[in-house]
């Protein structure tokens, strides 16, 4: 059924950052804001700076900025990532958290939440239970919404296992199915279903 | 219970221009009745599109089509123009397309462009597949260039209690509108049925396609 309240799609990034609100404020192309969160006791986010270019994999239990250039693959997973507006990066990126304000080709997972600003150009696929994009934003692929996708579910196994399981605020899965008659053939070919189901056996919500 | 009453993505209330789309409607309606659903939006990627089918469990896809139809407008080749159509749209998953939404981008694709289009789509959906798009009926004119449409609504704590749809005008120069008549539609679109229709209070015809 239908609960207006279960998704705050409009929410904005209040809570975006869980480590470090005051740190990561983004749309400036100076990260220099993240070096206060030092003085009140908060971990401040590392900062890969304008003129860096990484090409590798790209790990860490820290929170991030990316101003500079970035190629392979980035796995913050239990973590905040911000692309600033200077940032490139063309790789697979994981994140508790991810906010794009920059240039960005690749595949995004957020574990919890992925925010997609007006300055932002995004060529890929979104998976993430909470999106949110600005008008203006550049952005061509697909955004998985479904907190119960098989790919969301996938990419954040360990985040469950390990007791940092994100509450994916859910829309009920496996609420009877209302798509379109199809033929018994292509329902039976129809890979949606083999999530549904999993669905309706897992953790909704 | 006490009613909410947003628009959210926009955060406005409901504009005065705001259409009435009964079919629109219909599909809003049957994905609030459950299910997993893969949606193809063919506009550029909308805040509040993006918000209304937040509230629904599905995978949305965005073409962002406009920055591409003059070059599939200007390819004559019937092969190539196909093959453009499929680098245009995003790339195919697993997971067939179970509903498309047009917007009014069909009023500017001209008939090759609109025939490799809904066949490229064609290939990556499934019979039962819904397309909801307008179509410039009544008048000869429409904007030079297409602005993008997006869902308003409200919604009490269980329901859409009025689901309409917006449009940003882009431009005010003109062009002359195709006025794409069913069987224009039939003809290019061969691989879809025309469920439904309705003419609108802004001069345009809502289509239910299924495939």
């Amino acid at each position: 059924m239908f609960d207006f309240n279960k998704r705050d799609a409009a929410a904005k990034d209040d809570d975006f950052y869980p480590n470090d609100e005051a740190a990561m404020e983004t749309g400036s192309p100076q990260p220099a804001p993240a070096r206060q969160a030092a003085t009140s006791g908060r971990r401040e986010a590392a900062v890969i700076g304008p003129s860096i270019h990484i090409n590798g994999d790209l790990r860490g239990e820290e929170d991030l900025i990316i101003e500079g250039e970035v190629k392979g693959t980035v796995n913050l997973k239990h973590n905040a990532l911000t692309i600033g507006s200077q940032g490139k990066v063309t790789a697979d990126v994981y994140a508790n958290s991810i906010n794009v304000d920059g240039f960005m080709e690749g595949d995004l997972y957020g574990a919890e939440r992925i925010s997609i600003r007006k300055t932002a150009e995004v060529r890929g696929n979104i998976i993430s239970p909470r999106v949110s994009l600005e008008d203006g934003a550049r952005f061509k692929g697909s955004i998985e919404m479904d907190p119960e996708s098989e790919a969301l579910q996938k990419a954040f196994a360990d985040n469950r296992g390990n007791g940092k399981t994100t509450a994916f605020p859910g829309k009920q899965a496996g609420s009877g199915d209302s798509k379109p008659a199809a033929s018994p053939e292509s329902t039976a070919s129809s890979s949606p279903d083999t999530t549904a189901q999993a669905a309706k056996g897992g953790t909704a919500g | 219970m006490s009613a909410v009453s947003t628009a959210v993505g926009r955060n406005e209330p409901l504009a005065p221009e705001a259409l009435k789309a009964p079919l629109f409607v219909s599909l809003a309606e049957k994905m609030l009745a459950g299910g997993r659903w893969v949606v193809l939006d063919l506009g550029p990627a909308q805040a509040a599109t993006i918000g209304f089918l937040n509230q629904f469990r599905c995978r949305l896809e965005i073409a962002d089509l406009p920055v591409s139809i003059e070059s599939l407008n200007a390819e004559a080749d019937k092969a190539q123009c196909r093959q453009l159509a499929e680098s245009v749209l995003p790339a195919c998953s697993s997971e067939p397309v179970d509903m498309v939404l047009c917007w009014d981008l069909l009023n500017y694709l001209q008939r090759p462009a609109l025939t490799a289009v809904m066949a490229e789509i064609a290939g990556r959906a499934q019979p039962g597949t819904l397309v909801h798009a307008l179509i410039v009926y009544s008048g000869k004119q429409m904007p030079e260039r297409p602005g993008p449409y997006y869902p308003v609504w409200e919604a009490d704590d269980d329901a859409l209690t009025s689901t309409r749809l917006a449009n940003i005008r882009m431009t005010s120069r003109e062009c002359e509108a195709p006025r794409y008549t069913p069987d224009d539609l039939a003809h290019c679109m061969s691989d879809y049925r025309i469920e439904r229709a309705k003419l609108l209070s802004n001069g345009m015809q809502e289509f239910l396609f299924h495939l």
